[in-house]
């Protein structure tokens, strides 16, 4: 579960969901994916929830430091 | 004899004359070139200035003119910034150029095809190189004027269809002498920043002059080099510029590249939940498929009448057991028929037969004296025949000659 993102794991759960659809796994095989699609979408859900929705405008300070101030449109 | 002077006093007074001129020594000119030569020893350029009824010789040297950012040709309308000064070799006047650009629409195009051209040939505009957009955007990074009607209408755009995405701005100059460095030193920034999944270059319509900031070569650099997708909404419709062939994706106008942006949440979301149900009903399947098998299995007779297995195989031993028997029968009965016949065979060939048709057995002892010199004169030996034993004594010997079997 490490190095992943949002569009990977989706498409891992999607490829899992075929697979399951599909039909053709054993009942152990079906139990390893069901629980690796289980933790993918529990990590999507948590994905979809993250953004915090704020709007900022980044500057440079004079010292090379980044800086993000609230942008108030 | 009259007072004179030189012709080199006459130019170089001349020269200082308009070299004191304030207005001379700073002008904006603007006309058609005409006889343009490029002295590739000296790097100098030479060409002719003019419009109707007027023309003036110019020269830009090479210091000047070596990083032109577009191509002078004969027949191009230009503006160009210098100075007026003498040719004291040719006691004429010429303007010294400081920078020139290609004047109006006509040139300013020309400007950006040759820029393309030159871009495009050296694999900046590759799609090989083209970056894909996630499919999942939450953070979003705007290179854009802060104060523009372009922000505006991405921010809104971008709320509508992801209330929940972080928007990074970037504030840059979108048109004037400045924007070009500040666009790209917009992307940039962001891509120091990192962490956003895709970045934003905009501005609205505008003349052409307004979008040429777009069109720059630092813009497309900075667009190249980016590490983050870059979408590209310059203008309207209509306007194409460098900076939408340079990014990943190009939008027509702001409010496309912000819906290109982000995905629609809502969206997102039913596609994500709808993942999810068939995750675990096809999980269900698979396990109540196993289940009514095996009830299947279960449900069969054999199961709760254990005793039908046995009695099958009970069944089966005693069948077994009578072909045993039968075939143990048969083969007895095979054997002493055998035996019978093997029996009647020895009896022919027994002595006792042969006594019976008056043939004695002469024995002394337990020998059988088949040789005259094994027994003597006056020796009691014993005779069998058929049906008993005799005693008997020797008389006398005679021995016969037979022939040999």
């Amino acid at each position: 579960m490490e190095n992943i993102n949002f569009d990977s794991a989706i498409e891992r759960l999607e490829a899992i969901v075929e697979q399951l659809e599909s039909g053709q796994l054993t009942l152990e095989e079906a139990l390893v994916v069901f629980e690796e699609g289980v933790k993918l979408s529990l990590y999507c859900q948590k994905e979809l929830k993250k953004t915090d929705g704020k709007v900022s405008t980044l500057l440079k300070k004079l010292n090379g430091e980044l800086e993000l101030l609230e942008f108030e449109g | 004899m009259k007072d004179y002077i030189t012709v080199g006093m006459l130019n170089a007074y001349i020269t200082r004359l308009l070299d004191h001129d304030e207005i001379l020594q700073n002008i904006w000119l603007k006309g058609e070139i005409s006889g343009f030569r490029l002295y590739q020893q000296s790097g100098h350029i030479y060409f002719t200035l003019k419009d109707e009824d007027a023309a003036v010789s110019c020269v830009m040297f090479k210091s000047k003119g070596q990083n032109l950012k577009f191509k002078i040709e004969d027949g191009m309308e230009v503006l160009l910034r210098g100075n007026v000064s003498v040719f004291a070799r040719q006691g004429k006047y010429q303007v010294y150029v400081e920078e020139i650009q290609p004047y109006g629409k006509g040139g300013l195009f020309l400007q950006m095809e040759q820029l393309k051209a030159r871009l495009a040939s050296e694999g900046y505009f590759e799609l090989e190189r083209k970056k894909e957009i996630p499919r999942m955007v939450s953070r979003v990074g705007v290179v854009s004027s802060q104060d523009g009607a372009a922000l505006r209408d991405i921010l809104k755009v971008l709320k509508q269809r992801h209330p929940g995405v972080a928007v990074v701005i970037a504030h840059s100059s979108v048109q004037g002498t400045e924007a070009p460095r500040e666009l790209a030193q917009g992307v940039q920034l962001l891509n120091e920043y990192g962490e956003l999944d895709v970045i934003i270059v905009s501005r609205g319509g505008g003349s052409l002059e307004d979008l040429m900031a777009f069109n720059s070569e630092e813009l497309v650099y900075a667009i190249y080099e980016s590490r983050i997708p870059v979408i590209s909404g310059v203008g309207h419709e209509v306007d194409f510029s460098l900076c939408d062939l340079a990014a990943d994706v190009r939008a027509a106008t702001p409010t496309q590249a912000a819906q290109y942006a982000v995905p629609d949440y809502a969206i997102i979301q039913k596609n994500f939940a709808s993942l999810g149900d068939r995750l675990t009903r096809f999980m269900n399947r698979i396990l109540s498929n196993r289940e009514e098998r095996l009830d299947r299995i279960m449900m069969k007779k054999v199961w709760k009448e254990p005793r039908l297995l046995l009695q099958k195989k009970s069944e089966l031993l005693e069948d077994k057991k009578k072909s045993l028997k039968k075939a143990m029968e048969k083969n007895l009965k095979e054997k002493g028929h055998q035996l019978a016949l093997a029996i009647a065979g020895l009896d022919n060939l027994s002595p006792l037969k042969v006594m019976t048709r008056g043939y004695a057995i002469l024995s002394k002892g337990e020998r059988v004296v088949k040789d005259i010199h094994d027994v003597e004169i006056g020796e009691k030996l014993q005779a069998t025949i058929a049906n008993g034993q005799l005693q008997v004594v020797i008389t006398g010997k005679r021995k016969v000659k037979r022939w040999k079997t």
